[in-house]
């Protein structure tokens, strides 16, 4: 069974002059274990689908289903005491300002109701596992972004939570620190097991950390699957756009033959091309390339332009097909 | 006036001022902090939504707001008669004291208490605080240093009214400013007393806002 079921979840907020239907249908499944990304374009639902997943905001049709618990059949006392196992971190980190990092990290654990003699150890631990040991009578406003993001880290973990909800957590970060606390995400969920969910607006965040990927627009769940699937092959408009954002611009006025080749995950990028001058001496032009790497993997597209020569063109697509890459041709005058 | 006349005088008015004010402003602060937690709470976008207990206790906070304060003192004469035995001096002053300042006391703590991030209280939600603990883990703590800065303009604003209330019977630096600087024509007294007044209006405001900066966690170092 499944940790997290959302099952014909919808939200529809009516306001004085307009209905705005976030959230439509929306049916999904995140396993234990699992680092489940959800990507869309801003507005799409996101927000509100994570703050769904624990009830911060009431559904208006469908279910939310925890562990085998449907958080609607619930005493808000009952909500509360599960909200302990479903932790949240912001993309504006929300600490107390008026309480320094340790009795930020001691806050969850003083609502969870645990003894002070507990939390005590507990923040020393949680201090160790984000590296703040140091840093542990600062107050937020002495600290980084990043550093702050790491105390809502250790705010969230400190409490053994099942679940992790993070939203745009690295939105206001920059690249190192955004990996940095990617990095750290990956580690809990290792070590720990705890099942994360990731809502983002950037694509290289899920290709960084996530095992699986839903795609929202518009409301509408349009896509979702383990992030190669999805990358390789998307299916819907939305998860294309997403993936290849650049992918099909100017390209039909070269008159030469144009073939793209797909990465989906068999071989990396580089190599290829290069042993394909090397072993096939066949001199291919890179006019376009959008491929990244997942887990050491190479998914994505390129295009490339091959010589005039009809003979070496078969030899370079033959080549390619024998290294498992999918070939298609691009016709000049539209691709 | 005489020195050794003016001093004792003067003592005492500061005496009976500091007295009124002090204490209308703990009771004000007793009526006030309640009633701008439920204000909060229930405002349409609060934690408990309660959209007609809290127009009504809006409206009941303007009402008090906007009757000026020496009409307000004769209003609640009665009421004063029978919570203090009396309705002139210093004791018998606080009651109107209270009554006129319990609602502005509720709008200062109304505005520090909306100030807080709601981020950081959405956060709270989401670890299963409960309301009660939202308020004073939360709520009130972070918006300690605004509190400190309102209480210290509350206060300041009782002190005035206390010297106000003078011209109808109230105790203190205003009475002796009235019955002799405005009855006797003691120019020298009302000028005392002035002087006076600012320098206790001076005080309040530096040891508040003193104690605010101090308490502050959100500035650097
Ligand atoms: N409380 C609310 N009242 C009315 N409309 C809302 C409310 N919250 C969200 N919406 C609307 O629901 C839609 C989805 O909002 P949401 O915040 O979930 O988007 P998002 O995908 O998180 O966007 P972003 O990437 O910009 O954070 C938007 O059209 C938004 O205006
Ligand atoms: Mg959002």
């Amino acid at each position: 069974m499944a940790l997290i079921e959302l099952r014909h979840l919808s939200k529809t907020f009516k306001g004085k002059t307009q209905i705005v239907e976030a959230l439509k249908d929306i049916n999904l499944e995140i396993n234990q274990g699992d680092i489940y990304g959800i990507i869309g374009m801003s507005g799409a639902g996101k927000s509100t689908l994570v703050r769904c997943i624990n009830f911060l905001e009431k559904p208006t049709g469908g279910s939310v289903v925890i562990d085998g618990k449907d958080l609607a059949s619930l005493t808000p006392k009952a909500l509360r005491s599960l909200r302990q196992e479903v932790s949240m971190i912001f993309q504006h980190f929300n600490l107390l300002q008026q309480r320094d990092v340790r009795g930020n990290i001691a806050f969850a654990m003083e609502i969870a109701g645990m003894k002070k003699a507990d939390i005590d150890k507990r923040v020393d631990e949680m201090l160790e596992v984000v590296g703040l040991t140091d840093r542990q009578h600062n107050y937020p406003s002495q600290l980084s972004g990043g550093q702050q993001q790491r105390v809502a880290i250790a705010r969230a973990l400190s409490t053994n939570p099942k679940i992790i909800l993070c939203d745009e957590a690295t939105s206001a970060l920059d690249p190192q620190t955004t990996t940095s606390i990617l990095n750290l995400l990956r580690e809990i969920n290792k070590k720990m097991g705890i099942t994360i969910v990731i809502i983002t607006h950037e694509m290289s965040v899920v290709e960084s950390v996530c095992t699986h990927v839903a795609i929202i627009d518009n409301g509408d769940l349009v896509e979702n699957g383990t992030v190669e699937d999805v990358f390789s092959q998307p299916k819907s408009q939305a998860a294309k756009k997403l993936i290849f954002r650049k992918a099909g611009a100017d390209m039909g006025s070269l008159g030469e033959r144009m073939i793209r080749i797909v990465f989906e995950g068999s071989a990396s990028t580089d190599p290829v091309i290069a042993s394909l001058a090397m072993e096939c001496h066949v001199a291919a032009n890179i006019m376009y390339a959008d491929t990244r790497d997942v887990n050491g993997k190479a998914f994505g597209q390129m295009i490339l332009q091959l010589p005039e020569d009809k003979l070496q063109q078969e030899k370079a697509i033959y080549y390619l097909q024998s290294k498992g890459l999918r070939v298609e041709e691009v016709t000049s005058g539209g691709a | 006036m005489a020195l050794e006349k003016m001093i004792p005088l003067m003592l005492d008015g500061i005496r009976d001022t500091m007295y009124m004010t002090t204490v209308s402003t703990l009771f004000a602060y007793l009526l006030g902090l309640p009633l701008a937690i439920a204000l909060v709470l229930t405002s349409p976008k609060g934690l408990a939504p309660r959209p007609l207990i809290y127009r009504v206790m809006d409206a009941v906070v303007n009402i008090f707001r906007s009757i000026p304060f020496l009409i307000l003192m004769i209003l609640v004469i009665p009421l004063t008669r029978l919570i203090a035995g009396r309705a002139y001096g210093s004791t018998a002053t606080i009651v109107p004291l209270v009554i006129a300042a319990a609602p502005y006391v509720a709008r200062m703590i109304e505005s520090s208490l909306l100030e807080v991030d709601p981020g950081v209280i959405e956060a709270a939600q989401s670890m299963g605080a409960s309301i009660p603990e939202i308020i004073f883990k939360v709520i009130i703590p972070e918006a300690k240093t605004s509190l400190i800065v309102g209480a210290t303009i509350s206060s300041g604003t009782i002190l005035g009214y206390s010297a106000m209330s003078g011209a109808i019977g109230g105790g203190g630096l205003g009475q002796i400013a009235i019955s002799y600087g405005y009855n006797r024509y003691q120019t020298d007294v009302l000028l005392v007393t002035v002087i006076l007044l600012i320098v206790l209006m001076q005080a309040i405001q530096l040891i508040g806002m003193y104690i605010s900066r101090k308490t502050d966690k959100r500035v650097r170092e």
